[in-house]
């Protein structure tokens, strides 16, 4: 039975997101052509195919679009989280990415909550970005 | 897009069960002989072999990709085979495919096969299985994302947009699985139907969805013998006409897929494939949607403009599209009614839309079915494929 938790399976191009997340950066992509924010990274933009793309910090504030919350099924890696809950978050940079929603109880998160980004450390390599609801 | 021409003249098709003493080429020869049998055809008339990718299951995807069928078969007119993948719209594109073997002139008639075993399979192989198909391996799987999870973040969204309550989402369960119990190639043939309290009773696997909305895994195959439709009409046998069809690509990272624009998709496909055959919603005698998990049935309904907006839920709890309501839906069942077969249940959706134009299909015939509305999709719905298939040209 497999239950070592698997580590993100990264591009040349999304290491600089990996760095930022171990020291506590948000970082997503801006395309210096078009102006458009990019997540998740890639090796060229999206929508111009300019290789002209720099890293910003998100202020890693965002809403939950939408959420599911894990009871049972997931793989054994997994089974010493359980309950989590996923979720959509989309960021006040206009992108969404995939979380977990951590420091709260799973009946107390609802859409659209104001979530906050904190990094999660899987090892000396990777933090995953997860997020907890804005106190206040 | 140009006209389809391309028809459904033979079907074949063993019981979905679990059953691993039963291989996949036990099922192979079953449904690709009862298939070419239909079809009044002799094993050689075949001249092209087109087979659904299986998943999860490497040497038989292999074996049928390197051409070991027509050999297996002894297809002996056969000039050429292969194999298609785009998961639950695999077969999809298999019947693309053979339309262009036949206009180009390598095959007149085309044999399409489909098998899984997953009773053969670990259990912990299958689970890691569906913990990664269609999701992103960077940005989704290292948070503990499951395909049940990416159909959950969905239903919950669309829940809280609609309104569509859990017992309503229950309910759809119940209509699938009406319709399942009286067919013989279900899983759940003879079954009872599950009543809303029962869905609801059983555990959550993650939220909205309980473990009777989820689907079970099972054994099963199928095949079809397509031709021309100028061919077809010759023959003179029942057969399914190929009408029209309109499809869309959303994305294949299930966090990148924009609701509106996959609510749009489903719209608009369904707009344009009945435009293209020349018919409208009300010509329609069963909508055989393919959408894998109950979830996603509500939506659909709203999408094909056959419940109003925020309603498709509860058109279901009233029974409407259960077996002996005004609105034949999915006569097979879907996933939830057959059994999940990977890829397989998309054939399966296909073979059933035959079966009804054929009137073959029993104690589910819908009566005087004329037109038949068919999705898929695939990957965790990386795209809508709708067709129309019809009993004349
Ligand atoms: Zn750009």
């Amino acid at each position: 039975m497999d239950t070592t938790r698997p580590m993100p399976l990264t591009q040349p191009w999304s290491k600089k997101f990996w760095e930022g997340c171990r020291e506590g950066c948000l970082l997503i992509q801006r395309c210096q052509d078009c102006q458009n924010n990019i997540f998740y990274p890639r090796k060229f933009c999206p929508e111009c195919w300019s290789g002209n793309l720099n890293w910003i910090e998100a202020g890693g504030r965002g809403r939950i679009h939408t959420f599911s919350t894990a009871y049972d099924m997931v793989e054994p890696r997994f089974w010493e989280d359980l309950p989590y809950t996923i979720a959509y978050v989309d960021l006040e940079e206009g992108v969404r990415m995939m979380t977990r929603i951590v420091d709260c109880r799973p009946e107390d998160i609802h859409m659209d909550m104001e979530v906050e980004v904190v990094f999660h450390k899987l090892n000396d390599e990777f933090h995953l970005p997860y997020f907890r609801p804005v106190k206040g | 897009m140009a006209q389809p021409n391309l028809a459904i003249i033979g079907i074949g098709e063993v019981p979905t069960r679990i059953m691993p003493e039963r291989t996949r080429w036990d099922i192979l020869y079953e449904v690709c002989m009862e298939a070419i049998r239909d079809a009044g055809l002799h094993k050689n008339d075949i001249e092209g072999v087109i087979a659904t990718s299986p998943q999860a299951q490497p040497v038989i995807a292999a074996e049928l990709a390197f051409g070991k069928l027509p050999e297996e078969l002894g297809l002996k007119g056969c000039k050429d085979n292969c194999i298609c993948n785009a998961g639950g719209a695999g077969t999809s594109n298999c019947l693309r495919l053979a339309e262009q073997y036949i206009h180009s002139g390598v095959a007149r008639a085309v044999l399409i096969p489909h098998v899984t075993v997953h009773s053969d399979i670990p259990m912990e192989d299958t689970i890691n299985f569906f913990a990664r198909a269609g999701v992103d391996m960077q940005w989704e799987y290292p948070f503990g994302s499951t395909y049940n999870l990416i159909m959950g973040l969905m239903a919950n969204r669309y829940m809280h947009e609609s309104g569509c309550t859990p017992e309503q989402m229950a309910a759809v369960v119940t209509s699938l699985r009406s319709w399942a119990v009286k067919d013989p190639h279900s899983l759940f043939y003879g079954k009872e139907v599950p009543s809303v309290e029962k869905v609801l009773a059983s555990a959550m696997i993650n939220t909205p969805l309980h473990k009777r909305e989820s689907n079970r895994l099972a054994d099963g195959g199928s095949a079809m013998v397509v031709v021309s439709a100028a061919d077809a009409r010759k023959m003179k046998k029942p057969a399914a006409y190929k009408l029209g069809e309109a499809v869309r690509y959303f994305s294949g990272t299930p966090v990148l897929r924009n609701f509106d624009q996959v609510k749009d998709g489903l719209r608009s496909t369904a707009e344009e494939a009945l435009a293209q055959a020349g018919i409208s919603r009300g010509d329609v005698n069963i909508w055989n949607c393919y959408l894998a998990y109950p979830l996603a049935h509500p939506l659909m309904a709203e999408m094909l403009g056959v419940a109003p907006e925020g309603r498709g839920g509860e058109y279901f709890a009233q029974g409407r599209m259960a077996f002996g309501g005004d609105i034949p839906w999915s006569t097979m069942g879907d996933a939830p009614g057959r059994g999940h077969t990977g890829s397989g249940v998309s054939a399966a959706t296909y073979v059933e839309t035959a079966r009804q134009l054929m009137g073959k299909a029993g104690e589910r015939q819908v009566k005087d079915c004329l037109y038949v509305f068919q999705n898929t999709s695939g990957g965790s719905g990386f795209n809508n494929i709708a067709t129309i298939w019809g009993r004349e040209v």
